[in-house]
């Protein structure tokens, strides 16, 4: 029994080949990185409007509008993870296992998930200890920087996310959802072995 | 009688110059303090009787974290501070249970807790102008009324902003305060200052680094500026963190300077004068006298944390005035206190092994590990004529990184892994014999010993380990003759003192803190290999504590 | 005839000049450079000749009728062999001049100027090295030299590789991340030479140059001394408000100016940023204006590098363009 497609005429047949091959083609679109966002934009992401405790809160309405960037997009996680090690913020976080100031890896937020957490810790700093980086940064870097943080201790795998490193690797890498497995066990504490 | 044995036992005859202005009713004379041999003429407690101590106090204090400097025993009441943010209690010796006689909250700054990772911990009270005088992490110095507990006066001297905490007590020197900073780890310039012990006001400050004039040096060439690239000496590190050794005999003042900032040593070639030394200053000024340098050019963030022990004994057939310097290196520095010539380097179990770390190269086994060979205070006992040395044996994989100096955030430029050396215990004790310089005992444990150690007349040695175990071994022999459980890891200092009913007490603080107690916390996550500068992977088999909390006890013969 | 000779005159009227100047390996002003330029043309010459003699013996080939006979197999066998044993021959030359050259290109010299060379995207930070540590001091994406006396770079990398090439004075040589790799060369005039990333490094590759200045001795020492210093204090108010500008703001979190409170090593160490001739790694000539607008958007000059654009009023960027102009 011959198939439909293989008794079509040739015109159709080269009609069906293009059409594949123009739609195969626009997987080679790179995914989009933005150098460069307009300074009104900049200066608009800024405007979070965390709640009283300073803990969670409303994103900038820029923010929400482009589609909250800085989460997924693999140049701003790497360009994260770059000013994550140029602003010594492995000093006291290591690289996610935490010393003088708490780790991420294990996924546990201090002040909460969300991202706007995460960003006013970073730009304010917070008491007992973490220094604000708002004269230190531009907003976009510090938007960067939240985004890669966010990523050490992700519960689900992120493809976009940085994977092995180049410098020392000592702990799961961030693309492969390093704090749902810190949940798998139940042992207290953990040891290396795991 | 025991009263006039406590009055052999004070620190120096000079202690009577400090009480020059005797508030209250409160006797001068009963003042029972650590001594800086610690070592102790008390011997109630003895070889033939340790094995029957119990807790005869246990006062739990309900804060975590650093619990290390020693208790003082002021007439019949007992004084020590909590961890950060502190508490200063005064416990009344006279009451069964040692009720709480007053405490003291002073008010504190909580950004200093994002600082206080990896030094050695050990704020304890010490007396001095009549007042109890006591630092805090955040960097002030209180002195209070013994009686009381009403504030005489309170300064800040260390600038938190900077990275700059105080972690030791201050030494009394006749009518000065002696206070030095930590930090190196944050970039900050190491320092020690004089403050008048009546009011506080500052008298004088050197630095560890820089020009001949901040340093206190006259008739030199800058070798703090000079043998640095550009400026970068101004975060060179350097800090003071270890307590201050006062010399009456010689009228001098003693001091380690911590290793530069910072760790990755490419960006600061040259031989990074003057930290990773030991100064000797006039206490009047602060004038530099001399400066032995231990570590030019430190590559291994090797500190120099803990007390000095100064002794006059034979050398070589003389007798000298020696000051003995158990280093981070892992080897036990004997200096002639008068000239600061280096007299004997001995490796006390086994030697350093090294390899120069290089930025974006990973090179492994360097031993010991930053956090360095000696866990605590070592212990001088008189007639053993031995130095008992509390040892972590540790080694660490370094990555040398690009460190950018930015002020208030760590100045370090390395990702460390810390480990065991391979086929040896992570920790020791060791009973160092200064005459024939071999170690005369050794007792394996299976952590780090963080604690420091107490030595008494009655033979014995006193010491805790990171699980919490106090133990008490015999000075001569190192066998165990007594231990104890505590409540939470051990790292401050144990304490021996005789009660107002004359009976011999030991007293000891459980409460792990320092660079240990931060890697047993339970907001660090041990998969990274790297938290905690590496130390989380290395005691990561540590159990967790009963009780967290900081608890004091004091045990007696039952 | 005359369409040949015109033919061969406009060739030499339009090659020629490509040889001469700025940024050329076939103008060498160094000893390496000359080393390596003797064996560019030494194989040019030789493959010319080859490729004629080769396109000859095609020609004639091609042009002769065929078949002669039986004594064909036996010249055969000898052109074949004549022609394997001339190529085996001139590989061999060829092999060995190549061998003789680059090893007198990579010899070592005794007592060079040590510079530490290290590459980041997208720009080169370079460390003069010295026995006294108060001598040793960090500038960016220019290199001066004393002519006549070997120069040792070490090159690493920060990041990716990179690769060094001032061509006018030696080859390319890589900086790889992790590994320390020596160049040494010698400059024999004075000149300015531009030198650029010779290793795609990322998006801003083509836009990562250095600049190599070969002065006398005496000049040499006089740029040093000036670099040894701390930065130049601001002379006017502008100026003044310009380094409180740069001290408060980010600026100073990536940048290095000794004498001031900014050490951060992230980004080039702009101690002496007027003495240099370009900014943004050979992109833009060293003017104040230039440099504002470096500053006001340096992501539309050089999209994807690692600056940020800092949000600044026009009276903050005045003034901070103000005072980097006058840190020479």
């Amino acid at each position: 029994m011959t198939t439909k497609l293989s008794s079509a005429p040739l015109a159709v047949k080269s009609l069906l080949m293009c059409m594949l091959l123009m739609s195969s083609l626009c997987g080679c679109e790179r995914e989009k990185r933005q150098y460069r966002t307009d300074p009104p934009v900049a200066a608009a992401l800024d405007e979070v409007a965390p709640m009283p405790n300073g803990i969670a809160g409303a994103p900038p309405d820029a923010y929400v509008a482009a589609g909250e960037p800085y989460k997924s997009n693999a140049y701003d996680l790497s360009q994260g993870k770059q000013l994550y090690s140029e602003f010594n913020c492995s000093g006291c976080h290591a690289e996610g296992g935490g010393a003088s100031g708490p780790a991420f890896l294990n996924g546990w937020w201090r002040y909460g998930p969300q991202a706007v957490s995460v960003f006013v810790s970073i730009r304010d700093g917070r008491p007992r200890g973490m220094p604000a980086f708002r004269s230190r940064l531009t907003t976009e870097q510090i938007w960067q920087l939240a985004g890669y943080v966010q990523t050490i201790g992700a519960y689900s795998a992120k493809t976009s996310a940085p994977g092995r490193n180049d410098a020392m690797q000592s702990r799961p890498s961030e693309n492969r959802s390093p704090a749902k497995s810190s949940y798998a066990s139940d042992q207290w504490p953990y040891s290396a072995a795991q | 009688m025991q009263r006039s044995r406590a009055l052999d036992w004070l620190i120096t005859p000079g202690i009577w110059l400090i009480f020059s202005a005797p508030t209250g009713a409160h006797d001068p004379a009963s003042s029972q303090e650590i001594s800086p041999t610690r070592y102790s003429e008390l011997t109630q407690i003895n070889r033939d009787n340790v094995s029957r101590l119990k807790p005869v106090v246990s006062f739990r204090t309900g804060t975590r974290g650093a619990q290390g400097g020693a208790p003082l025993v002021v007439g019949s009441t007992l004084y020590f501070l909590t961890s950060f943010p502190h508490i200063l209690f005064a416990l009344d010796l006279n009451r069964p249970g040692a009720p709480v006689r007053w405490q003291f909250t002073p008010e504190h700054d909580p950004l200093a807790a994002g600082l206080a990772c990896c030094n050695r911990v050990e704020h304890g009270p010490v007396s001095g102008a009549g007042h109890i005088n006591f630092t805090t992490l955040d960097g002030r110095v209180i002195a209070v009324d013994p009686d009381t507990g009403q504030v005489a006066w309170n300064v800040r001297v260390a600038d938190i902003h900077n990275g700059e905490t105080l972690v030791s007590p201050p030494t009394v020197a006749g009518n000065e305060l002696l206070v030095g900073n930590a930090g190196d780890d944050f970039g900050a310039r190491g320092w020690i200052a004089a403050l008048d012990a009546h009011t506080g006001r500052q008298i004088w400050r050197h630095y560890s680094t820089g020009p001949d004039q901040d340093v206190g040096v006259t008739g030199g060439q800058d070798r703090g500026s000079k043998t640095w690239p550009g400026e970068s000496w101004l975060h060179g590190g350097g800090s003071v963190a270890a307590p201050i050794l006062l010399d009456p005999e010689l009228g001098l003042l003693l001091h380690s300077t911590g290793p530069p900032a910072p760790w990755n040593p490419e960006p600061r070639p040259g031989d990074n004068a003057w930290t990773s030394g030991i100064f000797a200053r006039e206490p009047q000024t602060g004038a530099v006298r001399w400066f032995t340098a231990l570590h030019p050019h430190n590559s291994y963030a090797w500190a120099a944390g803990t007390a000095d022990i100064s002794v006059d004994r034979p050398w070589n057939g003389n007798n000298r005035q020696l000051l003995l310097h158990a280093d981070s290196d892992g080897r036990i520095y004997v200096l002639d206190r008068a000239s600061g010539e280096l007299l004997a380097a001995d490796a006390l179990l086994s030697k350093s092994t090294v390899s120069t770390p290089k930025t974006d190269l990973q090179v492994r086994n360097i031993c010991p590990a930053w956090v360095g060979a000696i866990g605590g205070n070592p212990a001088l006992a008189g007639p053993t004529g031995l130095l008992y040395v509390p040892m972590s044996r540790l080694c660490m994989d370094i990555e040398a990184r690009n460190a950018s100096y930015l002020q208030g955030t760590p100045y370090i430029g390395a990702n460390v892994r810390v480990h065991g050396a391979p086929g040896q215990p992570r920790g020791a004790v060791v009973a160092w014999d200064l005459e024939r310089r071999v170690a005369a005992w050794k007792i394996d444990e299976r952590f780090p010993v963080a604690s420091d150690v107490l030595a008494t007349s009655g033979g014995l040695v006193f010491y805790g380990t990171l699980d919490g175990v106090v133990k008490a071994v015999d000075a001569t022999s190192g066998k165990v003759l007594w231990h104890w459980q505590t409540n939470a890891g051990i790292s401050g200092q144990p304490m021996t003192f005789a009660g107002p009913d004359g009976r011999q007490y030991i007293a000891v603080i459980a409460g792990l803190g320092g660079p240990y107690g931060v890697a047993s916390e339970y907001w660090i996550d041990r998969r990274d290999a790297t938290a905690v500068r590496g130390l989380a992977q290395s005691v990561a088999d540590l159990p967790a504590p009963r009780d967290p909390s900081g608890t004091l006890y004091v045990f007696d013969i039952e | 005839m005359a369409l040949l000779r015109r033919a061969i005159a406009l060739s030499v009227c339009f090659t020629c000049p490509g040889c001469a100047g700025w940024q050329s390996a076939l103008d060498p002003h160094g000893q390496q450079a000359r080393g390596l330029e003797g064996l560019i043309w030494t194989f040019i010459w030789v493959a010319a000749a080859v490729w004629i003699s080769v396109m000859a013996v095609l020609a004639i080939a091609l042009s002769r009728k065929s078949g002669r006979g039986a004594g064909n197999e036996r010249r055969m066998r000898v052109t074949v062999g004549g022609a394997v044993a001339g190529t085996a021959a001139i590989v061999l030359a060829l092999t060995i001049i190549s061998f003789l050259s680059t090893r007198l290109v990579s010899s070592e010299a005794s007592h060079p100027l040590e510079i530490r060379v290290r590459g980041y995207q997208w720009w080169w930070e370079v460390t003069y090295l010295d026995a006294r540590a108060e001598r040793v001091f960090t500038t960016a994406n220019e290199i001066h030299i004393p002519v006549n006396r070997p120069v040792r770079l070490q090159l690493s990398a920060a990041d990716v590789i990179h690769s060094f090439w001032a061509p006018n004075l030696a080859g390319k040589q890589d900086l790889i991340p992790g590994r320390e790799n020596t160049l040494t060369f010698s400059a024999q005039q004075p000149g300015t030479y531009r030198a650029q990333c010779a290793e795609f490094c990322g998006v801003q590759h083509a836009h990562m140059a250095l600049l190599v200045v070969a002065e006398t001795p005496d000049a040499f020492e006089h740029w040093r001394q000036s670099q040894l210093s701390p930065a130049a204090s601001p002379t006017d108010p502008e100026q003044a408000e310009g380094r409180k500008v740069f001290t408060s703001k980010p600026c100073a979190s990536c940048h290095t100016i000794q004498g001031t409170s900014a050490s951060a090593s992230i980004g080039p160490d702009l101690t002496h940023l007027a003495s240099r001739s370009y900014i943004a790694a050979g992109l833009l000539q060293n003017t104040r204006g230039s440099l504002a607008a470096w500053i006001a958007d340096p992501q539309t000059i050089k999209p994807g590098n690692n600056m940020p654009n800092v949000p600044l009023t026009a009276n903050e960027l005045r003034a901070v363009s103000a005072y980097l102009a006058a840190l020479k």
